[in-house]
């Protein structure tokens, strides 16, 4: 893992920042980036920076809703299930205990 | 617990899973009565984590048939494993976890190899991030439509997608994600860099995204 913490923001290129970006994501979980006070003259004095910033945050907020958004699968996949556990009791009955 | 012929993954407990994953009324039962034989506990077991499945094997897979058939698959493996779970994890979070190395192991027998990510599910060319900032008029406005995302994501090349989906919406660590994948950390983290910078462009431009396969959506 990248040290992060000897790094100077203000004397970075875009290109170098890039190239940090991923280890800076990862390092800053729970926490914006784009609120990190050490980054903030940077992103002040870069607005492409601050605006890839942005939009990979806006990105990974709105990933963690689609959990709560659920898909139903057609009614056929359970009686394949049953069908196929059906089948198999009927060649061996079946004990789900150990 | 190692799952016998799939590969194993550290059971430390996930807060964000847990948190995701609370008990539900009448489950713990089911669960007993399942180990038992009781078919119709099974039956309850399915219907209670079914979307979560089914919507798990979706994201990674991107193919509604393929997701369905792993839906299956994931229950008749619950089917003879449930009863080595001992309750030491929400048994969604345990069913959640065999779900995702089914997945895993139909990825690798359909030919994707997820050993060296940099080497082998890294994209074409054509399909790799552009590496540039990209201009500030076309910055997403600051929200991004859930339904739009979800399109996108299913545009991702297949590795992109899986670590994608495995960090930003499962929840999963970077190093559980390496574990899972056979892959170092640092892979994983510039994986999912590479994927959300992806998405990204594909955002700018969601009227070019391809429909979504037609399933039934339900929002908890």
């Amino acid at each position: 893992m990248s040290d992060l913490s000897n790094l100077d923001f203000n004397s970075m290129t875009p290109a170098e920042f890039e190239q940090y970006l991923p280890e800076l994501f990862a390092s800053g979980e729970g926490g914006k980036l784009s609120e990190d006070p050490r980054l903030a003259r940077f992103l002040a004095a870069n607005p492409d920076c601050a605006a890839l910033v942005s939009d990979l945050e806006t990105i990974a907020d709105t990933a963690k809703n689609l959990l709560i958004s659920e898909q139903e699968p057609s009614d056929s996949v359970w009686s394949n299930i049953a069908s196929k556990l059906q089948q198999q009791s009927d060649d061996e009955p079946v004990d789900l205990s150990e | 617990m190692g799952l016998q012929g799939l590969p194993t993954m550290q059971t430390k407990p996930n807060a964000g899973l847990f948190k995701r994953n609370p008990p539900i009324a009448g489950e713990a039962e089911a669960i007993e009565r399942a180990k038992n034989g009781d078919p119709d506990a099974f039956s309850k077991l399915y219907s209670l984590h079914k979307r979560r499945v089914y919507t798990l094997c979706l994201r990674m897979l991107g193919n509604v048939s393929e997701a369905e058939d792993m839906t299956q698959e994931a229950f008749l493996h619950l089917f003879r494993k449930l009863g080595s779970f001992r309750g030491e994890s929400a048994f969604s979070t345990w069913l959640h976890r065999l779900t995702v190395n089914l997945v895993l192991m139909h990825l690798r027998k359909k030919g994707l190899q997820l050993v060296s990510l940099e080497e082998t599910i890294n994209p074409s060319e054509e399909d790799a991030p552009k590496r540039d900032f990209g201009s500030r008029d076309t910055q997403l406005a600051g929200s991004v439509d859930r339904v739009t995302l979800e399109r996108a994501v299913a545009s991702l090349p297949p590795g992109y997608r899986m670590v994608f989906v495995l960090h930003d919406v499962e929840g999963f660590e970077h190093n559980e994600i390496a574990t899972m994948l056979e892959c170092s950390t640092g892979n994983s983290k510039s994986q999912l860099h590479k994927a959300r910078l992806k998405l990204r462009e594909l955002l700018r431009h969601p009227d070019q995204l391809p429909e979504m396969e037609s399933s039934r959506e339900v929002v908890q």
